[in-house]
């Protein structure tokens, strides 16, 4: 790090953001790590090819779909769907939201921001520094997930498949216990290593893109932070609008006379899975800002465009952030 | 001047939390603040540090504005809040390293001297210390920096009575250091132990501005006299005032010394008199008389 850049921060505040966040950070890194290597290991359980026989089923929703269920019959489109799976969002989430909603609001509650500002550094140094500490933690969680999908695809075989007929679809959906599962568990050719199937490289477009949701969550909850003094109040302020993003995304895929509402939330441009397709169909636009849109009509942001919308909004978020801040009474301790 | 207010007003809606308050700290000078909760006191430092902005009016600390250069200022002052809340997760002795190291010049091998002189336990999490010791490490971390200007709001309070001493002594050594101190308390013998002047608020408005070695100077002589009180001298300081109380007797406050009326005082028909000093409680009392 250079001196000029350490300046800008302060290292006795990054020593005591470090010290605040490692547990949740460390821990949260590690459940990442461990889920992303056994969600790796089950999709080794399932051959890909009979994999098709369950998907089948939900032919009718493949709209709620991030990607074409082609996509998913293969390995890569699989454990890209690790990105969409509650445990990793999760992780981000809390992290993201519980770190951004500490830098005002946290300090303000505890009365602690009395003494730290007492001190000669100004207040957007302040928040400069928390940020930096808080996206080097998101980019570690990001890093900790592509690491433990590069350990799963590195340390699990899957079945070499032959050529055999197409299962028809089944209804009802195969239970646990059922012959079906069975079925599909049984292995029926050569095993190899999932490496041989799977460039665990294609997976980088994905964990770059939760590292910039991870992102852009904190700098909207430290927007909402820097104008609060209660940090359960700011917690809920975010869960909130992270709640109703969520349903304007789901209703926006539901019905084609709502798709408009997928531009206003900022979960449209999470979208890991379409980014390791892209990462595996058209490794030239792996890293494109923008890609032609579906069926070649008119244009949509690729992998590095949705990163950057999202880091964009991030830093227009901790701007202001750091705009209300700066002129904020700071109220006493309660 | 250290300090420097011009008609420096705050306003919270319709409630005036400071309002026109011009005042000035002279280098070197301890000055204390009274007033009763909600007089203004904290509201007045904290401008001063620029945790709030002013409605209107202006404050310089060594002729910085404390709005638009508040982190210069801070550069130049130590703050002690008046309940100051620490980190918790941390032990006493970290906490003197982070503020320490968050002051150009800061010294920790000071604030652990320091800490020592408090006898505090520095090994302890600030979660597990009582609130005495936590103003302890507070006031650790505050007066081992080298800042010019030392602002303290309350500092006593929550202290056992002999740590009291020490932080008077403390504060004591600081002016002797030559550095300034801004002082606000609601116990007034210790402020009229330490200070050099004092500022009455009363609802946000600074009523008045008393020098404390003119105030040592004066007394209060309550006298029964026989028949009618004789013209007193005239004095260098202005009038000798006095009223009857409701037993009869007279009460008068020398507005100086004693010394030029005890000639006079000696001449009156006296049937008693007791002579005591006026103290702030009886300046404190003209104005919160009632509270």
């Amino acid at each position: 790090m250079s001196r000029g850049r350490v300046r800008r921060m302060n290292r006795p505040l990054i020593r005591k953001y470090l010290s605040e966040s490692q547990l949740l950070c460390l821990s949260s890194a590690l459940v990442m790590f461990a889920f992303c290597w056994v969600r790796v290991w089950l999709v080794s359980l399932f051959p890909a090819d009979r994999f098709r026989t369950i998907l089948e089923q939900f032919r009718d929703f493949e709209r709620f779909f991030p990607v074409p269920f082609e996509q998913m019959f293969t390995y890569p489109g699989r454990i890209a769907l690790t990105y969409d799976e509650f445990i990793v969002v999760m992780c981000v989430a809390v992290w993201s939201i519980g770190r951004g909603s500490d830098c005002v609001s946290g300090e303000l509650g505890r009365g602690t921001m009395e003494m730290l500002l007492a001190q000669p550094v100004s207040r957007v140094k302040l928040l400069f520094t928390h940020a930096t500490v808080t996206a080097a933690g998101t980019a570690l969680l990001a890093l900790a997930s592509w690491l433990g999908i590069y350990a799963g695809i590195h340390t699990t075989r899957v079945e070499q498949p032959v050529a055999q007929p197409m299962p028809q679809p089944v209804w009802p959906f195969p239970m646990p216990g059922s012959g079906m599962v069975n079925q599909l568990l049984e292995h029926q050719g050569p095993r190899v290593p999932m490496s041989d199937k799977v460039d665990a490289a294609v997976f980088w477009p994905a964990a770059a893109n939760l590292f910039a949701f991870g992102f852009f969550l904190t700098g909207l909850s430290s927007l909402a932070s820097s104008c609060d003094r209660y940090r359960w109040r700011t917690i809920g302020v975010v869960s909130a609008i992270y709640v109703i993003q969520l349903i304007v995304k789901i209703v926006g895929l539901a019905s084609d006379r709502h798709a408009w509402m997928q531009n206003t939330t900022f979960f449209s441009a999470y979208a890991p899975e379409r980014f390791v397709s892209v990462a595996v169909h058209t490794p030239q636009e792996t890293w494109s800002l923008i890609q032609a849109g579906e069926q070649g009509h008119g244009f949509m942001l690729g992998p590095l465009g949705c990163d950057v919308l999202l880091i964009g909004l991030g830093l227009i978020a901790y701007l202001g952030a750091a705009v209300i801040f700066a002129r904020r009474d700071l109220p006493a301790p309660v | 001047m250290v300090i420097e207010t011009e008609a420096l007003t705050k306003r919270y809606g319709a409630i005036s939390a400071l309002a026109d308050c011009s005042l000035r700290v002279r280098p070197g000078e301890v000055f204390g603040l009274l007033g009763p909760n909600g007089a203004g006191k904290t509201t007045l430092l904290r401008l001063l540090l620029g945790f709030v902005r002013p409605t209107s009016g202006s404050a310089l600390i060594n002729g910085l504005d404390c709005v638009h250069r508040s982190l210069e200022v801070r550069r130049q002052v130590a703050y002690l809040p008046g309940e100051a809340r620490l980190f918790r997760r941390m032990r006493g002795r970290d906490i003197l390293r982070f503020f320490a190291d968050m002051r150009p010049g800061g010294s920790r091998a000071d604030s652990v001297r320091l800490a020592e002189r408090l006898e505090l336990d520095v090994s302890r999490r600030v979660s597990a210390m009582s609130t005495g010791m936590r103003q302890k490490l507070a006031l650790a971390v505050t007066l081992s920096t080298a800042a010019p200007l030392l602002i303290l709001d309350e500092p006593t309070s929550n202290l056992d009575p002999t740590v009291r001493g020490t932080v008077l002594e403390l504060i004591g050594e600081v002016r002797r250091s030559g550095r300034t101190v801004l002082f606000s308390s609601h116990v007034l013998s210790e402020v009229e132990h330490v200070c050099d002047r004092v500022g009455i608020l009363r609802a946000g408005q600074l009523v008045h501005t008393q020098v404390m070695s003119e105030l040592r100077q004066r007394h209060r002589i309550l006298a029964s006299v026989r028949g009618p009180l004789p013209e007193a001298p005239a004095l260098v300081n202005g009038p000798l005032s006095y009223e009857v109380d409701e037993s009869g007797r007279v009460v008068m406050e020398t507005p100086g010394a004693l010394s030029p009326l005890l000639g006079w005082l000696s001449t009156l028909p006296l049937e008693q008199v007791q002579i005591e000093p006026l103290g702030l409680r009886a300046i404190y009392d003209r104005f919160h008389g009632s509270e």
